[in-house]
């Protein structure tokens, strides 16, 4: 039941065009590499694998990640809601948390794809054949376990609040992106700072920006339950959802 | 009003078990009533929820679908409570209102799709059936996204009866369809009625109630005005104060005549126009021409000039404020 409602989500989620526009986001760093590939002596800093990870913790975790989430995310069950499609999930004898977990792996998985788009584009170009190419797979472990993070996040926001993609916007760039600049504490409630965090942790290169972040363990606990949390939330106002057709 | 809502309330032993059960329900969106204080007792066969656009014949079949919970009031489907109960949806089959389909799939798979969420053991046959029960297998292979209204409403139904429900419950289901495709649809129905499922559709439009309501609940301002089969509900919409329009080649002198008989209860000669009111549609039409023979009158025309079903409904609203003034 699982792979068949993922797979119709899929369809419905590629279907639309700001799809694209995402990919084409996610090709920004890509290109961004191929200029450091050519002009690399100009460029500031100039050691690859700094700016591999100054990309890729910046450009590519504080915006190409959480946008690309946020929209793939709100619409999985959002598209549902909205065009009333998710009667026909609704009225099946079907466990309310298996509606969830496929729109939440459907998600994630096309999540995933995209944002590999500019983390494996940007790692390949710029570090083969220099140091550090350890970042690679640091980041795209980061990436899988972030984007399950927001798209359990954003998935829930949906199911409860028509305008979920505001909310999620304000989350993403008022809290987790100005927010914590100021309040330190904040990078405890941060998928941005867990996603660094857990970078950090499987990558023996140093640098200014994965220093400042959480701790591995920290991270992948506060991650783990906000994916535990947020999932069990989203099951509970599926299983009490009600539709009618005033709005 | 009371004595044709009494006999639905009251069940004798030897009536069946009624198969949708809703006891008091009441639904209210913040300071917004939809649903006031309805009781009633569904059975197998046909059921028409009748009343105009905004009477909470929706908002009760959502109700009933399971899809919207009561604020106070049980709604229940073969005992069974409808709402956070998905193994509800084993006997029960919904079609909604809203043209919602996925655009992309075709009709095949849009049906197939619901035939496999609902674990059937065989979803392909189901799938099958399902599609010629609705006449469009001529169809199954094109994008859902293409179809014409009526067809999406028949893709629907079919999705809605692929898993064989004992219970299937349509919101205004001919919306869009062509004449043609209603009388098909009416044909389908009634077929299924008579393998003993039970079957419940709103509508806003008389003559369907008529051709498919074997039982009528007319719902009006979110209350339930009358219940019965289609003869008493439509006797009562006739024994309502009708006016009629009457042109004749002396108004004056029929209408002095019109008066003193039982039948009328109001002249109004207004220049030219004759309005005339009764309380007794039949006896009414009778005298008429008898009257206007004896006066030495020729009727030109005779008409209701009040037969909207608009004015039927103002009609039953009216009674059922002063059923409720009368509780209190």
């Amino acid at each position: 039941m699982i792979p068949l409602i993922a797979s119709v989500t899929l369809r419905q989620l590629t279907r639309q065009r700001r799809i694209l526009l995402l990919v084409l986001l996610a090709l920004v760093p890509v290109f961004l590499a191929v200029v450091f590939r050519i002009v690399a002596d100009e460029t500031s800093p100039s050691d690859p694998a700094e700016f591999t990870s100054g990309i890729l913790a910046t450009f590519v975790v504080n915006l190409v990640l959480p946008l690309t989430a946020l929209l793939i995310g709100t619409s999985a069950l959002g598209q549902d809601i909205e065009e009333g499609t998710i009667a026909y999930l609704l009225a099946k004898p079907l466990a309310r948390w298996k509606v969830i977990v496929a729109k939440v792996l459907a998600a994630w998985a096309l999540t995933v794809a995209v944002v590999l788009i500019s983390v494996v584009g940007v790692g390949l170009i710029v570090l083969v054949g220099n140091e550090g190419t350890s970042l690679i797979p640091a980041f795209v472990a980061a990436v899988l376990a972030g984007s399950l993070a927001y798209v359990v996040i954003f998935v829930a926001l949906s199911l409860r609040f028509s305008r979920s993609l505001i909310i999620g916007l304000a989350y993403v760039f008022v809290w987790e992106a100005i927010i914590s600049q100021f309040i330190t504490g904040v990078r405890f409630l941060s998928v941005r700072a867990y996603t660094v965090g857990i970078a950090d942790g499987l990558t023996e290169v140093s640098s200014d920006i994965l220093d400042r972040s959480l701790s591995m363990t920290p991270a992948l606990i506060l991650l783990a339950l906000l994916v535990v949390l947020g999932s069990l939330y989203a099951v509970r106002v599926l299983t009490c959802y009600q539709i009618s057709e005033r709005v | 009003m009371t004595t044709e809502t009494s006999d639905v309330t009251r069940p004798t032993a030897a009536v069946p078990a009624p198969v949708i059960t809703l006891a008091e329900v009441s639904k209210w969106y913040g300071n917004v009533v939809a649903v006031n204080d309805v009781s009633f007792e569904v059975g197998p066969g046909i059921t028409g929820l009748l009343g105009p656009n905004g009477a909470g014949k929706s908002t009760l079949l959502h109700m009933m679908a399971g899809l919207l919970r009561a604020s106070s009031g049980d709604v229940t489907i073969l005992g069974e409570p409808t709402t956070e109960n998905p193994e509800i949806y084993r006997k029960v089959g919904i079609v909604l209102e809203r043209e919602a389909v996925y655009g992309t799939l075709t009709g095949w798979d849009f049906v197939l799709m619901n035939a496999k969420l609902h674990g059937l053991a065989d979803p392909v046959a189901a799938t099958r059936q399902a599609i010629e029960r609705v006449d469009m297998a001529y169809a199954q292979d094109r994008q859902t996204g293409g179809y014409s209204k009526g067809m999406k409403q028949r893709i629907k139904i079919a999705a809605a009866i692929v898993h064989d429900p004992q219970v299937l419950i349509l919101d205004e289901p001919f919306n869009g369809a062509d004449p043609r495709q209603r009388l098909h649809m009416i044909d389908m129905l009634r077929a299924m009625a008579r393998e003993g499922r039970t079957i419940v559709f709103s509508s806003h439009i008389l003559e369907e109630m008529e051709r498919l309501g074997d039982r009528v609940l007319v719902i009006v301002s979110g209350r339930l005005a009358a219940s019965g089969d289609f003869r008493a509900i439509r006797r009562l919409m006739v024994d309502r104060p009708h006016t009629f329009r009457v042109d004749s080649t002396d108004n004056r002198r029929l209408a002095q005549a019109l008066v003193g008989d039982p039948a009328v209860t109001g002249v109004e000669l207004d220049g030219d126009r004759l309005l005339v009111r009764t309380n007794d549609y039949g006896r009414f039409t009778l005298e008429v021409p008898r009257i206007a023979q004896r006066e030495g009158v020729t009727v030109r025309e005779l008409a209701p000039s009040d037969e909207s079903l608009e004015s039927v409904f103002e009609y039953l609203v009216a009674g059922v404020r002063g059923g409720a003034g009368g509780e209190s």
